[in-house]
Parts: structure tokens; sequence; C-alpha cells
């Protein structure tokens, strides 16, 4: 404790520097104003576009999700093309990445990655926002050639001129053969039996589709009502207990630990954790999946563009692409590697995860796409608010 | 001369100190509580006194609110419990294993925070030991301990004890033993003696574990995330998501300043009710 001894003149040396102090914050505070803030940025800019210069070199930083990348395409690219590479596994969620740069990509920055991988309806918002450049396809040579039909002209990107799908997949459920063999459709997950066993993706734009398709509601055909009455679901089944939690990829230690027995899920995880598991598979639901793709894409102010190039090229390299499939197991965006999966690996090559035929995914739908930005901010408060219980 | 720098080494002293509570608390403080009176979209945030930020989180949030505080109530409760009986335990019955037990206390700081509480996840999970006996005995109907309030205050509970045995063994440390003595000369029964010397005694050590336990449990959000379920969140998983999920940032600014006047509220309360001194040990001997 302060002694009793308290001086006068001490007192006001005090407050001498407590003043001083509080002057400093507020310079301090105006300084950092510009670089705190956060600007719209380059909305009424012209899209920015890749200028090559000459042969890939140089250094290269990549954002993508964790375990998205098998151990050999990194390396084997760095050797194959003199770029050294710094591959970083820094996404966990679209919303989170996107809140994390945006301060930086308003001011035209990227913090000195020149590719991300991000989901189909986060490029799209990037780009009208104009943080995105557009592709020199000079440089993409083999995605031109090798990039499957399916995937070539999205409404998003007609011409994929600033997007390329690094990798495609459905969500479903995915179930413990064992403990829930009856769940055959996102509805099943609603069954008593399972209170307290179901977890559920907290991805809005996959869980809520698949609940309205569960109510017979095209998601792609959707009003806000319809939004809000399967929200409205899964509220009532979380505030019963039926769903035990929301997680992201985290569902992985609930399922093996059998404090889960369904889940709504990613169809490359299925095959991860059929290893550890063999009881686990992945279901396509009687209503039918959610599909969607993750793309690259170039951010403004990339350092190195060419490498980024050079990068996207090669990976849809059948080859190269082929040791990727076999180690993350979505689906894949390149033509060709079903050809050589099927000499290396036949029964990988028949995976209908891998390479779902056109019967298989006819009751599935596209990421739905909201009408405007009010539905889309209404929507998403919403569902945080089940989220955050 | 010399006389000038006496006079001015308490200051070269609180220098360090003073910059670095400006540079990471102040001017942080100043950034939050003028965002939280923006409007706006990220993108286009304006600074228009816009106090409703204030009112609507309240308003929206208030179930996060009342939860935190129970959950942060009931884990320092069960801290309490819990630590007293040890440090007293540590502080005159352990003689020689005095300080292997204080280092088995500090102990699990050599693992970090969320590995600990990841270590959670495995210890409640439905198919363990645990669990099972717990169901057995029956305090766990429903069959499952994590994701639900259980395991969150559970981990709270563990996560904070060390804050609450250090604080009261060190003041149960302190007691001049020839007080306690005088206690039984004067024909105190043991009981007598523990709640009329000891126990006051000590007062200072629980009044500052138990703050040292609830103000950071209060607005943790580690715990609900990994050991919670649906509709086990606290106000800090709240902040988390209003911050990075839907940037919006103004509202979990204002939802951030809310928390931090309602601990500021109890903790005045709790200090004006158990006694500044019993906190500042002024009147210990």
């Amino acid at each position: 404790m302060v002694s009793s001894k308290k001086e006068p003149r001490r007192i006001s040396a005090l407050v001498a520097v407590l003043v001083a102090a509080a002057a400093l914050a507020l310079g301090l505070a105006a300084c950092g104003g510009g670089g705190g803030g956060i600007e719209g940025g380059g909305e009424t800019e012209a899209a920015e576009k890749v200028k090559l210069e000459g042969k890939p070199s140089g250094e290269l930083t990549i954002s993508n999700w964790p375990l998205y990348i098998d151990k050999k395409t990194v390396p084997d690219f760095e050797k194959a093309s003199g770029v050294s590479v710094k591959y970083i596994e820094d996404i966990n969620s679209n919303e989170e990445f996107f809140n994390k740069m945006q301060p930086l990509l308003g001011q035209g920055e990227s913090g000195g990655r020149s590719i991300f991988v991000l989901a189909d309806y986060m490029v799209t918002k990037m780009h009208k926002l104009g943080y995105l450049q557009e592709f020199d396809k000079a440089g993409l040579p083999e995605v031109e050639k090798n990039l499957v039909a399916s995937l070539q002209h999205p409404a998003f990107d007609p011409n994929r001129d600033y997007t390329a799908p690094w990798q495609s997949g459905m969500t479903g459920v995915i179930v413990n053969k064992e403990t829930a063999p009856n769940v055959k459709s996102v509805c099943d997950l609603f069954e008593s039996q399972y209170k307290g066993k179901v977890d559920f993706l907290n991805e809005v734009r996959e869980t809520v589709p698949l609940v309205m398709k569960c109510e017979g509601v095209d998601p792609n055909e959707a009003t806000e009502a319809d939004w809000m009455k399967a929200i409205e679901k899964i509220k009532g089944a979380a505030d019963s207990g039926q769903i035990r939690r929301f997680t992201g990829n985290d569902y992985a230690r609930d399922l093996t630990s059998g404090d889960a027995v369904a889940v709504i899920g990613w169809s490359g995880d299925a095959v991860q954790l059929q290893e550890d598991n063999p009881d686990l598979e992945w279901r396509m639901p009687t209503e039918g999946c959610m599909l969607w793709s993750e793309d690259m894409v170039i951010p403004i102010g990339a350092p190195n563009p060419t490498a980024a190039e050079a990068f996207m090229n090669y990976v849809y390299e059948p080859e190269v692409q082929a040791n990727i499939a076999e180690y993350v197991n979505y689906v894949t965006p390149v033509e060709g590697v079903k050809e050589v999966l099927a000499k290396r690996d036949p029964e990988l090559a028949k995976n209908q995860l891998i390479f779902p035929s056109a019967s298989f995914t006819k009751n599935c739908s596209a990421t739905p796409v909201f009408k405007s930005e009010e539905e889309e901010q209404k929507v998403i408060k919403a569902f945080d608010s089940v989220l955050n219980g | 001369m010399s006389s000038l720098r006496r006079r001015l080494s308490p200051y070269f002293l609180l220098g360090p100190g003073t910059i670095w509570l400006i540079v990471f608390f102040v001017v942080p403080l100043y950034f939050m509580a003028k965002l939280s009176l923006e409007s706006g979209a990220v993108g286009s945030l304006e600074f228009d006194w816009n106090w409703s930020n204030y009112s609507e989180a309240l308003s929206e949030y208030d179930t996060q609110f009342v939860r935190s505080f129970v959950y942060a109530g009931a884990a320092t409760l069960l801290a309490l419990v819990i630590a007293y009986p040890l440090a007293y335990a540590i502080a005159f019955k352990a003689g020689r294993w005095r300080n292997v037990m204080l280092f088995a206390v500090v102990a699990p700081f050599f693992t970090t925070y969320l590995i600990r509480t990841i270590a959670w996840e495995t210890i409640l999970s439905d198919e363990s030991p645990v669990t099972e006996f717990l169901h057995a005995v029956g305090l766990a109907p429903s069959g499952h301990i994590l994701a639900t309030s259980w395991a969150v205050i559970a981990g709270l509970t563990y996560n904070f004890l060390p804050f609450m045995i250090l604080p009261i063994y060190a003041s149960l440390e302190r007691i001049d033993v020839r007080l306690i003595e005088a206690g039984k000369d004067l024909y105190a029964s043991a009981a007598q003696t523990f709640l009329r010397v000891t126990l006051p005694l000590s007062a200072p050590g629980v009044v500052a574990g138990t703050l040292l336990t609830f103000i950071p449990a209060a607005g943790d959000y580690v715990n609900a995330q990994f050991l919670g379920g649906a509709g086990n969140r606290m106000i800090g998983n709240v902040i988390q998501s209003l911050y990075l999920s839907q940037a919006d940032y103004p509202s979990a600014a204002a939802l951030s300043f809310v928390l931090m006047a309602l601990i500021m509220i109890a903790v005045v309360i709790y200090i004006r009710f158990a006694g500044s001194e019993a906190l500042m040990g002024e009147d210990t001997v």
C-alpha cells in the first residue's frame, strides 16, 4: 500500500505524469487511426490483372486450409520450378480469414500471401470488393486444358477469369455404422433415439440448406422465410439437447471417441476418418447433398504473381493432382486424374466420393446465393444466435 | 543533483510499466470505446455516438451474460471448496512435502492452457470411466457430461484452481502459529480456533483468490468452446463470433465494455462486502 507520508508536490508530479501519459496515448491513437480503420477498399477501381514476368523464381507464400495437400507436391514444385514456397495452413473458416485479411486488402496489401484458397461465395464477395486479381491465362495452360467441364463456367466467374478450383466436395452425413446404422438422411438426425449424439456443422451455407432439403425445400429457390423456418428447426433441436454441439472439422474427435454417432460432415474427411475407425462412413443423404468447391485466387498486392500462377498450373498436371487427390480424398477438379489413379490404386479410382458419377449427385444442390445483402445478414445473424445458444 | 535523482527515480521505475499499460491497454481501450459507438457494416463504419449498440447488445445477449456469471460463480465456489483444505494442508500439515506439493499445484502450467482444456474432452468423454462412474451413481442422468454446463464449470474450476490455491496458501503460511496456540490456551475448541483465528487471518487470500478466479472465468471462452455443447456458450464466445464470423465490430466492442463494467460492479460490491482491508491485508496482525 501507498505509505501515508504523501507530499502534495509528489501528487502533482504524479498528475503531471498521468496527463503526459494520456496525451501520449491520444497522440498514438491519432497515429494509429489510419492503420486501424477499416476501409471499403477498391470497389471503384478496375480489377487488377496479373502481370507475368519471365520465368517463375523467388519466393511464394500460399494460405490454405489444414490437411488440404499431400506432403510431396510442395517440395516437388520447389524442385521443378526453383521457387521457394512458404505454405501456411492458416485458414480455418472463410469468414474468419476474410475478416482477418480485410484491413490489409482494403489498403491493397495481401499480407505477403500470393494465393488464398476460399469457398466460391467468399471469392465472389472478394471479387466484388476489388480484392482479387484477374489471371493472365498465358501462365495457366494446364488449367485451361485440364479443368473438368462441370466447373468451367460457374455463374460467379463464367470464364474462370480470377478463380481456379482447388478441390470440390460434398456435404452430407457421416455415420457410425455400428451405433447409427439407420441414419440415411438429414431428417434422421432429428430422431430422438440419437439425442445428444448428433453434431451439426457451424456453416450456415451448408447446415441450413441441408435442413431445408429435409423439409422438402430447394435451397436455391428458398425465400427468407424458408431460411428462418429451417433455422428455427435447428434451434429447436439445439435447445432440446438433440444436437450435441456445433462443430467445424472437430466433429472428427466426437466421431472417433464415440461421443457422436452421426454428424453433418464433409466427404473427404470420412475417407480419412475410416483409417481410424472403419465403422465410420459418409452417406449421401436421401434428400441429396450440398456441393461446394474452393478456389485458388490471387489477392491484390500479391508478391510474385508469376510464381503463383506457376504453382496453380503445376497442381493441374494430372500426375501431381493425383498425389493430392490420393491424400485429401475430395472431389478433384482435374481431368485425367482418374486414369492416373486407376493405374496406382484401382479401388480409389472407383470411389464415388472422389469421382462421383452424375447419378450419384443428382439430388445435390449448389451452395445457395443470397438474394440481397440484407437477407444474407439477417440469416447469418439468426444462425449465429443459434450457435451462441 | 542527487536529490533530484532520488525524486525522479520512482518515475523511472514506473516508466516501463506505464508505457506498457498505455500502449497495450489505454490505446486499445480508446479504440474499442470509439468502435463501440460506431454504426454501419465493416468497410463503411462511421462514428456517430451510436449508443444503441449497448442497449441491443444487452437485450440480445442477456442470456449469455447471466450464463457466464453463473458458470464463473459456480467455478469460483467449487475452486474455493477444493482449494482451501488443500492450501491448509500444504501450509500446516505437509511438513517436508510442502515444496513438492506446491510444485504439483504449479506443474500443470508447464503445459499450455489449451492442451489442458482439450485433455478434459477425453477425461469427460461419454465412454470414459469418469462419465460411466458418474452415470452409475446417478450424477449424469443424460448419459453425458461433455457438452453440458457441468463440463464447462468443471473445466473452469480446474483451469483456475491454482489461482485460488496460491493466494490462500500465501496468507495461511504467513499466520503466526502462536496466535493459534493462544486460542487453544484460552480453551477454544479446534473449530472455534479455526473460525475465530485462522479463517479471518486467511481472508485476504480468500478474497484475492476468488477475484483471480472469478474475473478470468467470467470472460473465458475456451472452456465453453471445447467442453460445452449447443446452449453452453458464454459471453466470450459471443464476442469472438461477433468479431470474427459476423464482423460486427461495434456490437462486439460494446459487449466487451458491458462485460468489463459488469465485472467491475461485481468486484466493487464484493470488496465492499468483504472489506478492502481483507484484500489488502492491512490489519492481518
